[in-house]
């Protein structure tokens, strides 16, 4: 048996229908993910209109007139995609799921393309393709693994990301992270976990006093400081959800005495703008530039988190002035530094469990953090284990492009998209499974629940406050 | 058939071939042009160029990168493009009539090269062809230029090759070199319109790929004007 695979049982699970028959029938979408109400007149003119004036304002067309000339159909991206590794089913190939979106541009936005759509009178824009489109463009967990094996050098993430973004100017777009945006940049909270300040101060006091008692020294959470080095946004769920892991950043920066600072006028990392329209992604990543201006920080710091990390990291010289930008660095590079130069001390015999390290897909498929993280756990954890293959070429955790928020889709992510990743996970025999990463965290504690696989999914800084020496003088 | 496979070899070749060095200049540069057009519009200009470069070589040399995946079907792939590529281009017999016909002359291939790499090319464009039937994955994203190609490749080679080393009559010798010549004039002027254009664009992929999160910046604006979204709430 292939344990790659999803079994007929775990298919009939993960593609369930997860919502009634007249919800699908008023939207004309029949997909597993929820969808706020939308116009669902004209669907097909409304999509072309939102793909012209992409275009117009993009730097998509050139890369689009590159991808249809350069497409083989090779399948080798078959071999790389986790997805229709388990799924089995072909239209999970990335090659399948681009031409769906490089069959319209051909036929609309090229003029052969439109003398043989004039000719023979076929080939357009139906409800369809798009019903299709919104369904597979959210099968794909973005991870851009299929990208590093395809010989002519097509970015079927990108094309996925651009399908999703035309989607969602027409209406389509995963009701979950809508609302989480909306709530981001015009909500009363100003983040996606709708955490109120009053909450947020009592939270961080309540973390500094449990520090307190756990490590016996006195470690801050420091609050709009102006002109720290770092101005400091996680994905704002770790406040919530990952008291240890921000433990473990505060623990590093009182062992190390830098200035670092929480701002009160935004404080959340997370960006599913990157996920599904890039004019979100813009304003989310130009609210968070400007905070770490108010604060007159030197540099953005991103907690733990992939996705939030890659869309500061390459998109804040995007949005906010390229050279002239403030810096991003993700929090495991600042802690990889401080621990080469010696500064920063941590008991070795202390975690003695097999540990894994999980690489986020959104920081290590450029191979911008792939080492570091590997270097700060081999410092202090006895048994480390490798899962193969890793790095660059490592496999999605299943909930990669903005899927693991959609919670109405979990039994797709932890028996289809993420099944490859528990049988990775299952054969290294790690008990702490560490991922830096908020979404591959929910994802992976997710899926080792649902595999029902023995290991516990923490951050890598979680292990670092169970491990750090404060010298006491 | 001797006026036929005149004027196939003169006016109608001079055509077809024109048509493929204009239609694939014109590609390359409209590639070009839309890169340093993207590049410029680009808000973040940092673009990791010797990785990218690395990259280009590793895809246009793929020793190394090739065989992580679908190992047999990339071995009989480059093998196939390797015959392809410098059998038309290093034939004796075709520098012999770049020199007659415009001066042009370098290096050949030896004749016992160039007919085992005639036959392997053949062989493993037929392998390539029964690979993309078998393979039910590689059969369902396949279009129908994706069947053609490799089939019509090959025409010229086998016709060539008999024409070389077959002992035929004058008229069958006349017969398979006008299909020769005709089918390579098809190959010719398809070359730009298809996928086969990658041979001038391949060496581009990396980049452009690079280039293409490289976004522009304030667009968020410009895009809620033109889909009268300015002020609407999300």
């Amino acid at each position: 048996m292939d344990r790659k695979k999803a079994t007929d049982e775990e298919r009939a699970r993960a593609y369930a229908p997860t919502k009634k028959p007249d919800v699908i029938n008023k939207q004309k979408l029949d997909v597993r993910y929820h969808v706020e109400d939308y116009d669902v007149s004209d669907r097909p003119r409304r999509f072309l209109e939102a793909f012209a004036v992409i275009l117009r304002h993009s730097n998509y067309r050139f890369a689009l007139e590159h991808f249809i000339r350069m497409s083989a159909k090779c399948a080798r991206c078959a071999v790389q995609c986790q997805v229709y590794q388990a799924s089995g089913d072909f239209r999970d190939i990335p090659c399948y799921r681009s031409e769906l979106l490089l069959k319209i541009y051909r036929q609309h936005f090229t003029v052969g393309g439109m003398l043989k759509g004039r000719l023979l009178g076929k080939g357009f824009l139906t409800d369809e393709m798009i019903e299709e489109m919104a369904d597979s463009f959210w099968n794909c967990t973005a991870c851009r693994r299929c990208t590093m094996e395809c010989p002519a050098g097509i970015d079927h993430a990108l094309l996925t990301h651009l399908g999703r973004y035309i989607l969602s100017e027409i209406g389509i777009a995963p009701r979950a992270l809508v609302v989480s945006v909306r709530e981001q940049l015009e909500g009363k909270s100003g983040n996606t976990s709708a955490i109120p300040i009053p909450a947020l101060l009592d939270t961080l006091e309540f973390l500094e006093d449990d520090m307190r008692e756990a490590k016996g020294v006195e470690i801050k959470f420091p609050i709009d400081v102006e002109g720290c080095d770092f101005v400091f946004f996680p994905a704002v769920s770790d406040f919530l959800m990952e008291a240890d892991t921000l433990m473990g950043i505060a623990a590093v920066f009182a062992a190390t005495g830098d200035s670092w600072t929480t701002g009160t006028g935004y404080f959340d990392g997370i960006n599913y703008g990157l996920f599904y329209s890039d004019r979100m992604l813009e304003r989310i990543v130009k609210k968070l530039h400007a905070e770490a201006e108010r604060l007159k920080g030197k540099n953005i710091l991103i907690g733990e988190c992939g996705h939030a990390s890659r869309s500061a990291k390459y998109f804040v010289p995007t949005y906010c002035g390229g050279k002239d930008a403030l810096p991003v660095i993700n929090i495991m590079e600042y802690t990889y530094r401080i621990l080469n130069k010696g500064r920063l001390k941590l008991d070795q015999n202390i975690i003695t469990e097999t540990v894994a390290y999980h690489d986020p897909c959104n920081i290590a498929r450029q191979g911008w953090i792939i080492d570091q993280p590997r270097e700060i756990l081999k410092s202090f954890c006895k048994n480390y284990v490798e899962m193969e293959p890793h790095g660059e070429n490592n496999i999605c955790c299943g909930g990669g492009g903005g899927t693991v928020s959609i919670d109405e889709i979990r039994p797709y992510r932890t028996t289809v998209a993420g099944k490859v990743k528990a049988e990775q996970i299952r054969a290294s025999g790690c008990k702490y499974l560490v991922a830096p990463c908020a979404n591959c965290k929910k994802q992976l504690r997710e899926l080792v629940e649902d595999q029902k696989i023995d290991c516990e999914v923490v951050g890598l800084h979680d292990l670092i406050y169970k491990a750090i020496i404060f010298d006491k003088k | 058939m001797q006026i036929l496979l005149e004027f196939a070899q003169g006016p109608l070749f001079r055509l077809a071939f024109g048509i493929m060095a204009i239609g694939l200049l014109r590609i390359f540069i409209l590639d070009i042009w839309g890169a340093v057009e993207a590049y410029r519009r680009a808000g973040d200009k940092n673009i990791p160029w010797a990785k990218t470069v690395k990259k280009s070589l590793g895809w246009l040399f793929p020793i190394k990168r090739a065989f992580g995946s679908r190992p047999f079907y990339s071995l009989i792939s480059i093998l196939f493009h390797i015959g392809l590529i410098l059998v038309p281009i290093f034939l004796f017999a075709h520098v012999n009539l770049w020199e007659k016909g415009a001066g042009l002359s370098w290096v050949t291939l030896p004749k016992t090269w160039a007919d085992y790499l005639t036959l392997s090319t053949v062989l493993f464009g037929l392998a390539l062809f029964f690979g993309r039937v078998s393979v039910k994955a590689a059969s369902y994203i396949s279009r129908k230029q994706d069947y053609f190609w490799p089939l019509i490749l090959i025409i010229p080679f086998v016709t060539g090759y008999l024409c070389a080393n077959v002992g035929i009559s004058s008229s069958g010798y006349q017969f398979f070199m006008l299909a020769h010549v005709l089918s390579a004039e098809i190959i010719f002027v398809l070359i730009p319109f298809t996928k086969i254009a990658h041979c001038v664009i391949m060496p581009l992929s990396q980049f452009v790929v690079a280039l293409a999160w490289k976004f522009p910046p304030d667009t968020d604006e410009p895009i809620s004007i033109s889909l009268d979204k300015k002020g609407i709430p999300i």
